[in-house]
């Protein structure tokens, strides 16, 4: 009536009426309001009648029933198992490839003062290298167990996957930063003193025992892949 | 079984992945395997190259024989490439009705995590032969006897990358589209 708002003169044609509040309404309606609250609302006739669901009318609704109806969960469970053979491998690779540049840094610092101990002094370098080895191993088991087609893959087996891809991963990781870090300064030391060898190798080799935990243990995990149901 | 098993028994990470489509994983995979794959081979050459021209001020005979840390870092940027496009190949178009079955589901996320796998084993790999590369330089200006001896180290770095491309190159031959309907 004479409003003129931001998109121009509006008519109270043009303009829908707001709804009433229920205290605005007629006394009968509001009876009948206030008794829908308080009551549990009974199942009309019809919707427990054949066929139940109710018969959706578009498309639309119709494929949102065929995929409520039919979505168990299962299909996605190949993403956690390739996820978990991806994190097998990238993770396993990052604690390889800090070990290598860390101890491989101290090997050529060292170099340049004895050379003559360079090539003795590479064993750091060899054992990060075999943390990679371990993520591969992990992450070819895995992706070669994902095959829906042989055999069905339940989102157990999904879970299973990521667990064990994660466990050797992340554990390869950490193995390789510590034998990185004691690659570095280890071989540096090599250099200044040569019984320390010894004790270099000791430390190296329990640093590389936990990238071993976490194959062992990702061993176990993907074998239970395939354990879920009795068939 | 599964007819009567509702939405309500999943979990909602499951309810949500169901509904992105597969080609999303694809295409993020693919890019991600050649997108952080170059990242870590410019990440490696710039570790390298700055360490090499930065010794060669005293010692320019380096120079030359270096570029194979170079070289080593390019080839992971060429993994990445080959890869990537090994991936695309296994896209395939599906009938619109088959997008979300269970089939194209697990093809989308073979690729995208056989993308993950290429793209950030081979962003680590570039990175360690970078420094290697940059300390064998570095080495090498002092005493030329050392660069053989480090680049058997930085031969060591560079096997994670075909590490990642083996696993990759496996993982995408699990990505089978369900066939057209006839």
């Amino acid at each position: 009536m004479g409003f003129i708002g931001p998109l121009g003169p509006l008519s109270s044609k043009s303009r829908p009426t707001p709804p009433l509040l229920i205290s605005q309404q007629k006394p009968d309606v509001q009876i009948r309001e206030i008794k829908n609250c308080l009551e549990p609302k009974q199942l009309s006739e019809s919707s427990t009648r054949f066929p139940f669901p109710p018969i959706l009318r578009s498309k639309r609704q119709r494929f949102r029933s065929t995929m409520a109806s039919t979505f168990s969960g299962d299909e996605t469970a190949p993403f956690f198992g390739f996820l978990g053979a991806a994190a097998a491998l990238v993770f396993s690779c990052m604690g390889a490839a800090y070990g290598t540049a860390k101890s491989g840094v101290g090997v050529a610092s060292m170099g340049v003062m004895r050379p003559e101990l360079v090539m003795k002094s590479i064993v750091p370098v060899v054992m990060a290298g075999v943390l990679g080895i371990y993520g591969l191993i992990i992450a070819v088991i895995i992706s070669t167990g994902i095959n829906p087609k042989a055999k069905s893959y339940y989102l157990f087996d999904g879970y299973a996957h990521l667990s064990s891809g994660l466990a050797c991963g992340l554990a390869g990781l950490s193995a390789g930063m510590a034998i990185g870090i004691v690659g570095d300064a280890g071989v540096r030391a090599n250099a200044q003193q040569p019984k320390l060898f010894v004790g270099m190798i000791l430390i190296l080799i329990f640093a590389e025992a936990l990238a071993l935990y976490g194959l062992i243990v990702g061993i176990i995990l993907s074998s239970r892949a395939g354990q879920s149901r009795a068939e | 079984m599964a007819g009567t098993s509702m939405v309500a028994d999943s979990s909602s990470w499951s309810t949500a992945l169901i509904k992105i489509s597969p080609y999303t994983f694809s295409a993020i995979g693919i890019a991600i395997a050649i997108g952080v794959s170059v990242l870590g081979a410019a990440w490696g050459i710039y570790i390298t190259g700055s360490s090499l021209i930065g010794a060669a001020i005293k010692a320019p005979r380096i120079t030359s024989k270096n570029l194979i840390s170079v070289i080593f870092c390019e080839a992971v940027a060429i993994y990445g490439v080959i890869v990537a496009i090994i991936l695309q190949t296994k896209l395939e178009s599906v009938p619109s009705a088959q997008i979300y079955a269970p089939e194209s589901l697990r093809a989308g996320y073979a690729i995208f995590a056989s993308g993950i796998i290429v793209g950030f084993a081979n962003l680590v790999c570039g990175l360690c032969v970078g420094i290697i590369g940059s300390s064998c330089a570095l080495s090498d200006a002092q005493n030329s006897s050392l660069f053989v001896k480090i680049l058997v180290i930085e031969i060591f770095g560079s096997a994670l990358g075909l590490f990642g491309v083996i696993v990759g190159i496996i993982m995408s031959a699990q990505a089978t589209w369900p066939a057209k309907s006839v």
